[in-house]
């Protein structure tokens, strides 16, 4: 056991680091940033930009370091400037940047020209890296700087902002949906060709197979602009809470902010994912169960003369429920990456439609710490899932 | 006398498409589906307006309504007066056709990896598999969101050959320069889209390789591909159909999903997505406009995955008792024939 934790999480560490490695180069490649538009101010008028004003945006987002640089400043916080053994520095004159870089005009044949970055005419040298501010690194649990939504203000303010919101919306969504799903897929698998398992498995396979926006959009259609339309109490189409009070028939007039007023906010999202979860659970139970059932044991204990109901929930639902504890494995990276489909059409603020919103506007530090933190989550349900599994299921050893 | 016409017993594949036909909501929904796809086809011929035509004098037209300047709309017109029907089959073109080279080439690409992987083992499949491993770490929707903004800044994100922008600029009847964009999608989904058939391919073909026949074909000397491709791709086809209608459902979705947040195939492209996008910023004037890009959307996922469903019980291993009954059925039939005469 010691051994095989000890080789999952060297593993996890290898993965981790990996996909660091890609998803930064990737937001690299990327266009935008805090220096798109600029160029557009700077043609017009008379606070034009020069290309110290740039310079200085750059520096201030460390976007002008050379890349393998930026990468392990924003990784670990290292270089944070020359390194110093003893009394002595080095490094201290070698470029570590590019502050501004230099401009070739091409002539063409034909008489046009074009403007180019060519080299470098101000380097960046470690010597400067020491005057700047650093982050501890991502791994340390500093997140950096938001570049464009929350202007160079820190990301963990952001995410603290949103974070409550995801994590109610996504935690109550699959709480009542495991409560109900479970059950829901077990009757249905003893009840298997009944009127009830039929309506069941037409319902959920409709659920599993359209897509939430859709669910979503006829939701707001129907229980929100219909309902208000025919004089019917209606839910609030989006967003967690209203900006002023309301007045819904029957229930009277709701006041902004107050407990109610969130809990309406709070159905038609929670709805809409718990009636998709419940189709994927009860589905993937009832198959799960079915399959047991017509198991010999299941037959031995019926023939000890068991009730039928400890047959079912004791002997044939431990064994159908082991699959089910892979499906949770990705629980974590659900409830903090939230649902972005669904809070975008809801106008959730949660973490889902941050990250929406921060790839939108090109503020890729922000998505970025999204997307490490929801792979690192994803990776620890992984393990957390294989641990459970040799814990419920005696046949399986962990090495 | 004469001799007893024999009858000769129904092949596999009959047997299931018989199965298959039987399954009266599937073959429903694979004429749906087929019909849409048709009818998108012919959109040129059948649309009755331009594609782009904006003309702000028609603009907000109810379904079934005559605009101010009188031109009728089968299901009204969007915000700038682009008429509903005419862009809903354009953009069943560009949707129907994008899942389509989706899930067939990563189906492709995942089949011949994975069983090659699972073939022949050993460091070949270890090296797959980690890799495949890597790749399912990230989260997909993610990386479709990041890849889906990058393409929407530089045409250039990826190099595409010509060759294909004009395929698809003729398969899906856009321009060009649309194409090139829709290629980059479909390149996107591919990257990403593969891994998971690989996957399932390589956990068969797992199994498959033990099996006896394959094991007396390789003990004949049959070549590895020879092995491979009759013996044991065979085999593994069922579920692969399967999961390739799935996948079509699955591409579908995420596609008008990616389209709808903004981030897919961009607006005078047609695609069920970015059109409920549109639609969806003016529901409340107008409650009727985001059901008719819903609509497609809505039947096309379920009827793909009714004939998913119709095919998984065609083709399902376990259903075999059924098979067995059907030819004990055909077997007594001519004993009893036999009997008579």
């Amino acid at each position: 056991m010691a051994t095989f934790l000890i080789r999952r999480l060297i593993q996890m560490v290898i993965v981790l680091l990996a996909s660091a490695i890609v998803s930064y180069a990737l937001l690299y490649l990327a266009p935008g940033g805090p220096t798109t538009g600029l160029r557009q101010i700077q043609q017009g008028g008379r606070n034009s930009i020069t290309a110290e004003d740039i310079a200085r945006i750059k520096a201030r987002f460390e976007l002008d370091l050379f890349l393998p640089y930026r990468f392990t400043r924003w990784l670990a916080g290292f270089p944070s400037g020359p390194i110093t053994i003893g009394g002595q520095t080095f490094f201290a004159d070698t470029p570590a940047g590019c502050a501004i870089p230099g401009q070739v005009r091409l002539r063409y044949p034909d008489g046009t020209s074009e403007i180019i970055e060519e080299g470098c005419e101000e380097y960046v040298t470690f010597a400067d890296l020491a005057d700047r501010r650093t982050s501890r690194g991502i791994i340390f649990g500093d997140f950096g700087n938001s570049q464009v939504i929350l202007r160079d203000r820190p990301i963990s303010v952001l995410i603290e902002s949103r974070l409550p919101y995801t994590l109610q919306l996504m935690g109550a969504a699959l709480f009542i949906s495991i409560l109900i799903g479970v059950p829901l897929g077990i009757y249905s698998a003893v009840r298997q060709y009944s009127r009830f398992d039929y309506v069941m498995t037409t319902v959920s396979f409709v659920g599993s197979s359209l897509p939430t926006f859709v669910i979503g959009i006829i939701c707001i259609l129907i229980f929100a602009i219909a309902a208000k339309e025919a004089g019917l109490p209606y839910l609030p189409p989006g967003s967690a809470v209203a900006l002023s009070d309301y007045t819904v028939p029957w229930i009277g007039t709701v006041e902004s902010e107050s407990t109610l007023d969130r809990l309406l906010h709070f159905i038609m999202p929670c709805g809409v994912l718990v009636f998709v979860n419940i189709a994927g659970y009860s589905r993937f139970i009832r198959s799960g169960m079915l399959e047991v059932l017509r198991l010999d044991y299941v037959r031995t204990a019926r023939s000890k003369g068991l009730r039928e109901r400890t047959v079912v929930l004791k002997h044939a639902l431990r064994n159908a429920i082991l699959p089910f504890i892979t499906l949770l494995a990705g629980v974590f990276a659900e409830l903090f990456g939230g649902a972005a489909i669904t809070e975008a059409i809801f106008n959730w603020p949660g973490l889902g439609r941050l990250l929406v919103d921060s790839i939108e506007r090109t503020d890729y530090t922000v998505a970025m710490s999204l997307t490490m933190v929801s792979i690192f989550l994803l990776l620890l349900g992984y393990l957390i899932t294989d641990i459970l599994y040799s814990v419920l299921d005696p046949r399986i050893r962990l090495s | 006398m004469t001799t007893p016409a024999r009858t000769r017993p129904a092949s596999q594949w009959q047997l299931i498409v018989r199965r298959f036909t039987k399954h009266r909501v599937a073959m429903f929904c694979l004429y749906i589906l087929i019909s849409l796809y048709l009818v998108s086809m012919l959109a040129p011929y059948i649309a009755p307006y331009p594609r782009d035509e904006i003309s702000l004098d028609r603009s907000y037209v109810t379904p079934m309504q005559t605009s101010k300047i009188g031109t009728f709309h089968v299901l009204g017109t969007d915000h700038i007066g682009r008429d509903f029907f005419t862009r809903l089959i354009y953009a069943a073109r560009v949707s129907l056709t994008t899942a389509l080279t989706v899930v067939t080439i990563s189906t492709i690409i995942g089949v011949t990896v994975g069983l090659i992987a699972g073939y022949f083992g050993g460091w070949v499949d270890n090296l797959v598999t980690r890799f495949i491993e890597f790749i399912s770490t990230f989260p997909t929707f993610t990386l479709l969101l990041i890849a889906g903004s990058i393409i929407l800044q530089s045409e250039q994100a990826i190099p595409i050959p010509e060759i294909l922008t004009k395929i698809f600029s003729f398969l899906m009847a856009i321009n060009e320069r649309e194409a090139r964009q829709v290629v980059m999608i479909v390149v996107i989904f591919v990257l990403l889209g593969w891994t998971g058939v690989a996957r399932f391919v390589r956990g068969m073909v797992l199994s498959i390789r033990e099996q006896l026949y394959v094991e007396s074909s390789r003990a004949l000397g049959g070549s590895h591909i020879h092995n491979m491709l009759t013996h044991v791709l065979p085999n593994a086809m069922p579920p692969i159909i399967v999961a390739y209608t799935l996948g079509l459902s699955g591409t579908l979705v995420s596609e008008s999903a990616l389209s709808f947040l903004g981030f897919g195939i961009q607006d005078p492209t047609p695609s069920w997505g970015n059109m409920l996008s549109f639609a969806n910023s003016y529901m409340f004037n107008y409650p009727w406009m985001p059901l008719v890009p819903t609509l497609p959307i809505l039947v096309c996922s379920l009827a793909i995955n009714y004939v998913g469903d119709g095919l998984r019980d065609a083709l399902d291993p376990r259903v075999q008792t059924e098979v067995r009954r059907e030819q004990r059925d055909a077997l007594l039939a001519a004993i009893r024939e036999r009997s008579k005469s």
